[in-house]
């Protein structure tokens, strides 16, 4: 076998990636991408042993980086906290169900106990995300908008709350995407219900 | 039980036991007439597709676990807070089991496929409905704010599992919570879906809640049904 090159790597990669943006990844095959990419079936197979390992290293990176990206957005000093929180969350869910991030958590969920792919998203996703909004309660707290309470739990809890209406629909297929209103709207509903619990009054 | 239903129930439990161990796609029908005896056809009598086989295995646990949690509703009528709490513990301690994880996972795994997750969904429908009906009952006699109840149910059920489901679902905690733990994320999850849907004017006094007595028994007379509490 010959060995394994860096570029071939990245050739491999970029070809499921177009394969998986076209077709998703249901129907997204292995021979598909074989023929995308030219090579014989064993090589890739050399590289990537299964169409998910595949998935998980072309979409989870960019999706952990955007989710980063939206974390990192949380002003602590905005002026309207329940703006920026809604800002937040809307930006949160639209990043969570778009059909790649979709496609990967149920991925995580499914393959949690025959790989690491688990705990690779929980550690480079949901630990990051509860972390940062953590931190922007904390200082919420402490600036005297939101009561004093345990900042980590209230961020699970805001977390939570934020995929409260969609999270299973989407997980168990019943809707495939969900339109930005929709989203949305479930985002603000989250934030006031979170506000009427932990806001000042 | 007559013959055919015991014939269904050990269909049942021998698929089972080969879609948990073995995943969907790893279990045929083929392999479960084996494990059951008798013939493929009776197999297919009894359940037409793979597919049904399976929602009805995964279902069969649910099922029972619904009728006993929602119990806990009906019964702690008198105390919304109590109510809520019990409902709540049962709620974690079901789907945190590592039985029902894994049954979680296999449905999520296969949902995309063969419509088997819309399936599911109308069962967690039901549950949710019954919680709705709760909540509804709640605010129509003022011990919740008047809101969309299928929209305080669906909070009440993430708040709940704010806190404990992910990590056991992605396996990156192997060991399911004991009961305190799960009793302390409740308390908070409780507390916070109480805070959160306080009738107006009354969100600084939590621990007052009260439910009224169901409409079918004896009211009693006079005084504030609803508040009772210090």
């Amino acid at each position: 076998m010959k060995t394994k090159t860096e570029a071939k790597r990245l050739a491999i990669l970029k070809g499921a990636a177009d394969v998986f943006r076209e077709v998703g990844f249901e129907r997204a095959s292995m021979s598909e991408i074989r023929a995308r990419i030219g090579g014989s079936k064993a090589t890739l197979y050399n590289y990537f042993p299964s169409k998910e390992k595949l998935f998980f290293e072309v979409m989870y990176h960019a999706k952990e980086r955007e989710l980063a990206s939206i974390t990192h957005t949380l002003n602590p000093d905005a002026d309207d906290l329940k703006e920026e929180l809604l800002h937040f969350g809307q930006r949160l869910l639209a990043a969570l169900y778009s059909p790649e991030a979709i496609a990967i958590r149920r991925l995580a969920i499914a393959e949690s106990r025959h790989s690491n792919i688990g705990k690779i998203v929980f550690e480079g996703a949901t630990l990051p995300i509860e972390k940062q909004v953590a931190e922007f309660l904390r200082k919420g707290m402490k600036g005297g908008a939101l009561r004093t309470a345990d900042p980590k739990i209230a961020a699970m809890q805001l977390l939570s709350l934020l995929e409260s209406e969609l999270l299973q629909r989407v997980l168990l297929g019943v809707v495939s995407s969900v339109k930005p209103e929709a989203l949305n709207s479930a985002a603000r509903r989250a934030v006031e219900t979170f506000l009427s619990g932990y806001g000042r009054r | 039980m007559s013959k055919s239903d015991s014939k269904r129930q050990a269909i049942l439990e021998n698929a089972y036991r080969l879609f948990r161990a073995q995943g969907f796609d790893g279990t045929s029908m083929a392999h479960i007439t084996s494990e059951v005896g008798g013939s493929k056809a009776t197999l297919y009598s009894h359940f037409p597709s793979k597919e049904e086989l399976f929602v009805e295995c995964m279902m069969a646990a649910l099922e029972n676990y619904m009728s006993g949690t929602l119990q806990h509703l009906d019964a702690s009528r008198t105390d919304l807070r109590l109510a809520l709490l019990n409902f709540g513990s049962s709620v974690l301690n079901f789907v945190c089991s590592p039985e029902q994880l894994e049954v979680r996972r296999l449905i999520i795994a296969e949902a995309a496929r063969s419509g088997t997750g819309k399936l599911f969904f109308d069962k967690i429908s039901t549950l949710r409905a019954h919680v709705s009906a709760f909540l509804s009952a709640c605010m129509a006699s003022g011990t919740l704010r008047a809101d969309d109840s299928n929209l305080a149910a669906d909070h009440l059920g993430a708040l709940l599992e704010a806190e404990i489901l992910e990590p056991l679902l992605l396996h990156v905690r192997d060991v399911s919570p004991e009961a305190e733990e799960i009793a302390l994320a409740v308390k908070r999850a409780v507390a916070a879906f109480l805070r959160a849907y306080a009738p107006a004017g009354r969100q600084r006094r939590p621990n007052v809640w009260r439910v009224p007595p169901p409409v079918e028994k004896e009211s009693h007379s006079g005084g504030d049904q609803v508040c009772v509490g210090t």
